[in-house]
């Protein structure tokens, strides 16, 4: 069984007269950490937003899963199986660690538990507790997520969209603004992350990059320029002079 | 990963693993600060039927279901994050629906009934427009609504028009252990009370449940929310039905307080009260709507008593509050209660 | 029928006209000031009525009316900076703007009506026209004190837009609105540009008092009836479009002089409201965009 757990196929939209998106194809594979780079303005948060329906592409199609889903709307791409995470940190300032992560994993709970306490919500609070466990956030659970050191929240960014129990996980530059010694145990963990569940990736640390990335996807001005294994992406001439050579 | 605890600075206070549930832990002290209310409400009953008062007891009655229209407003503002300018909408159609279902004979339950049924067909409807927008369209639109079935009614020769409905009849209510009519000040200023606790209970219960949490979530951080899996327009149409729902039903008491209905208890005046009673007495802790209103029907009493201008003095000390203390009166007591519970860590 | 244009179409037009000339007024200071500040002015239609009071009072001490027509918006001014900078930028950053400012202004309207009813009484008064007559265009007769309503606010809504798109001031307050850091850090006094803006809207506001008071009555609730359409005509313009407010005002105006002839002036709220539903529904965004992005 390895069917691609995503297919995008001539995916597009346009902004004014801009196309943020053009002619987009690739296949992120199951059990796989892809990874999209790029320049900034390439269309790579333009291009998450396509996939997890945000907005609806003018043309092109999304597969996920073996799932036609072009142009659904967030909630359905997350019950198919889709998580995401957001490149500003997109958490619930007021409420603690734990309540954020149960929010997240509330879905979970099957539809007659919906008028119930939410204490009476056992696989929300195990799964919630489990996440606590694995991102090591136990010690800050009761803290206000608004209280958290920036690393903090931006792994609590990844936990959020991992809560529901996706199939593959969409994160949009996961390690931003974090330290060194942060982001290499955050590129260990979506390595991890990868095997267990599937990873779409964006990312900017290019070192990072090549480390986990089982495929990469270069995009420019909204196109794909290339595609391949790291290490063929890296030796790409048309990569190097657009990509590398401004970096 | 090493443990970060050490990543940022601690916060204040009484942090830790008994804090998981801040929710949990304000509803509790909201639940504190309604049995002292209702507690407070029982001794003034006490005093006021020793004394043989019926003016205060009605005045207090009526403020006790003017709350129920701004605990409606609470739903939305406080919980939800939308500001509804026209609750008065579905509060004064509760209270012609009763009025009407009173009139034509029938009983006290007949009358509640109609209340729920027809704001749950009409909240529906309206809230298939207004689920669509929120913040500031979500005001204007809601705002809009009320005038424009405000002006249906006063143009409505069926429903009295301007004069509204009169004689709405004294009717027995039957409890199952005791049997209290409307026109009994200390009775019906208990039942009301009851009445009162019962929503309150009902709000506070749905809004502990993963569906109350979304509502929140929706307040706190709207963008995330269809990430998580929710629909957002779906989430505002309950919130908006349940308050809906909440406004008649408190709505529906009226005319049996008071005998009669008019189309002022649609008004943008009615709105804007509930509107203040919530801030005042404080948003997003159910038990402000409560202290706001009979707070400020005290106040009313007493500066009304010098001068027939005292919504200059209520609206300044609305403003003074938006301004200063924007968590409201009982929002301050609870982050008080709040702590009191952090620290003794009885959760 | 020709009758019928002449002697009841026409006229209603006409004063349909009229008043969405001075709606329009209203419905620009509403605009800019949420263009630029992001802020609902809950109190606009009761400095509307201010403005109107303003004209009676001083009409009654023998001022006269043509000097009302630039004093009354003058005395707005330091009341509008003064009512921005001691009460909006005190909640500007509240986490929830819209909503704590809707809340604040709302209450201030509350306040200024009672102070209104305090000082002039609960009844309806009236000032005298200041122009009488009438002329006669094709068999249609047209109030002269209309036709220079509607020619003095078209004048003003030119200006506005002269000063908003042509000149240097208005660049400052284009670029405020659209990136206030932005401009902050090319050296536009942004405070003191929002300050303005809101001045200039009471002032807007106040004038439409001014034109306003002699056709329909003054009364201290005078502002709470207006500001529904007001606020309609922002919403299908396209909140903090000028052009929008300008269009959207005399659409809607005409929409319910026009269907209270037809249908029944009892519905000719629920029609401009209905067509405010029907316009969020499907272009939220209202006929034109923003102010500064558009």
């Amino acid at each position: 069984m390895n069917a691609p757990i995503l297919e995008v196929l001539g995916l597009g939209i346009a902004f004014g007269g801009l196309r943020a998106v053009d002619d987009v194809t690739f296949v992120a594979g199951r059990h796989q950490v892809t990874t999209v780079i790029g320049p900034n303005g390439a269309g790579k948060s333009t291009l998450f937003n396509l996939i997890s329906g945000a907005m609806r592409p003018r043309s092109g199609r999304v597969v996920f899963d073996g799932v036609p889903c072009t142009g659904a709307p967030p909630h359905r791409m997350r019950a198919l199986g889709l998580g995401r995470s957001f490149q500003i940190t997109s958490l619930y300032p007021d409420l603690t660690v734990f309540e954020n992560l149960r929010l997240a994993t509330e879905i979970l709970e099957p539809a007659g538990r919906w008028f119930l306490p939410v204490r009476r919500s056992r696989l929300a609070l195990e799964r919630a507790d489990a996440l606590l466990r694995r991102f090591e956030l136990t010690e800050r659970a009761g803290s206000l997520a608004g209280a958290l050191s920036h690393g903090e929240q931006r792994r609590m960014e990844v936990a959020m969209a991992l809560a529901a129990d996706p199939k593959l996980l969409l994160l949009d530059e996961p390690t931003q603004g974090m330290s060194h010694g942060d982001t290499q145990e955050t590129a260990e963990l979506i390595g991890r992350l990868g095997r267990e569940v599937s990873v779409l990736l964006i990312e900017h640390d290019i070192g990072l990059v090549m480390q986990i990335s089982d495929h990469v996807v270069v995009m420019h001005q909204g196109r794909k320029l290339a595609e391949g294994p790291p290490d063929a992406v890296r030796a790409d001439p048309a990569v190097q002079a657009a990509y590398f050579g401004h970096a | 990963m090493h443990s970060h605890v050490d990543a940022g600075p601690a916060p204040a206070g009484a942090a830790g693993p008994r804090r998981l549930d801040r929710l949990g832990l304000a509803m509790r002290a909201s639940h504190l600060l309604f049995g002292f209310l209702a507690l407070t409400c029982l001794i003034f009953a006490a005093l006021a039927w020793r004394t043989g008062d019926v003016f205060y007891l009605r005045l207090a009655t009526e403020a006790l279901i003017f709350a129920g229209l701004a605990l409606s407003v609470d739903i939305l503002l406080g919980y939800t994050g939308l500001l509804s300018l026209g609750q008065a909408l579905y509060f004064g159609l509760g209270a012609y629906a009763s009025a009407v279902t009173l009139k034509a004979g029938y009983p006290v339950s007949g009358a509640l009934g109609a209340a729920f049924g027809l704001s749950l067909a009409a909240s529906l409807v309206g809230g298939l427009i207004v689920s669509r927008v929120r913040g500031v369209y979500f005001a204007l639109i809601t705002f809009g609504l009320a005038q424009v079935a405000a002006k249906a009614v006063y143009n409505t020769r069926e429903l009295g028009a301007s004069d509204g409905l009169i004689g709405v009849p004294v009717m027995p209510i039957h409890l199952g252990v005791a049997t209290v009519s409307s026109d009994s000040p200390v009775g019906f200023f208990l039942f009301t009370l009851a009445f009162m606790a019962v929503l309150y209970g009902a709000v506070a219960y749905l809004l502990d449940t993963p569906f109350g949490r979304v509502l929140i979530a929706l307040k706190a951080n709207e963008r995330r929310v269809p990430y998580l899996g929710y629909r957002p327009e779906r989430a505002r149409l309950a919130a908006y039905v349940l308050a809906a729902i909440v406004a008649a039903l408190s709505g529906a008491l009226y005319p049996m307080l008071r005998g009669f209905v008019s189309p002022e208890l649609l008004s943008f005046t009615t709105s804007g009260n509930a509107v203040i009673t919530v801030v005042t007495g404080g948003a997003g802790t159910l038990v402000g709507a409560f202290y706001g209103s009979l707070i400020l029907t005290a106040l009313r009493s007493v500066v009304g008593s010098w001068t027939s201008h005292h919504l200059i003095v209520i609206g300044l000390l609305f403003m003074a509050v938006v301004v200063l203390f924007p968590k409201g009166l009982a929002g301050f007591a609870r982050s008080w209660v709040e702590d009191r519970f952090a620290r003794t860590g009885s959760l | 029928m020709i009758d019928y244009l002449q002697f009841v179409l026409a006229p209603q037009m006409i004063t349909g006209l009229s008043l969405g000339v001075a709606v329009v007024l209203v419905a620009l200071g509403l605009t800019i000031i949420f263009g630029l500040l992001d802020v609902i002015n809950m109190s606009h239609g009761e400095f509307y009525a201010v403005g109107a009071y303003l004209a009676l009072s001083l009409g009654a001490a023998g001022i006269s009316f043509w000097l009302l027509l630039v004093l009354v918006p003058l005395l707005m001014i330091p009341i509008g900076f003064a009512v921005e900078r001691g009460l909006i930028q005190r909640v500007f950053n509240a986490p929830d703007r819209h909503t704590t400012t809707l809340l604040l202004t709302f209450g201030l309207g509350l306040v200024i009506e009672e102070v209104l009813a305090v000082i002039y009484g609960p009844n309806t008064q009236r000032p005298p026209t200041p122009i009488r007559g009438a002329v006669e265009v094709f068999g249609v007769m047209l109030p002269n004190y209309r036709l220079f309503l509607i020619g003095f606010g078209v004048a003003v809504m030119g200006l506005v837009a002269l000063v908003v798109y042509r000149t240097r001031l208005g660049a400052m307050v284009r670029a405020a609105a659209y990136d206030r850091d932005m401009a902050a850090s090319l050296g536009v006094p942004v405070a003191l540009v929002f300050a303005g803006a809101f001045a200039f809207g009471l002032a807007l506001a106040g004038l439409a008092g001014v034109l306003l008071a002699p056709i329909y009555s003054v009364f201290p609730t005078m502002g709470r009836d207006f500001i529904l359409l007001a606020f309609t005509v922002v919403i299908v313009g396209g909140m903090g479009s000028i052009a929008g407010a300008v269009v959207a005002g005399l659409l809607l105006t005409q929409v319910q002089a026009v269907s209270s002839l037809f249908i029944s002036p009892v519905w000719s709220d629920p029609i401009v409201f209905g067509i405010m539903v029907v316009m969020l529904m499907v272009r939220p965004q209202g006929l034109f965009g923003r102010l500064g992005r558009a």
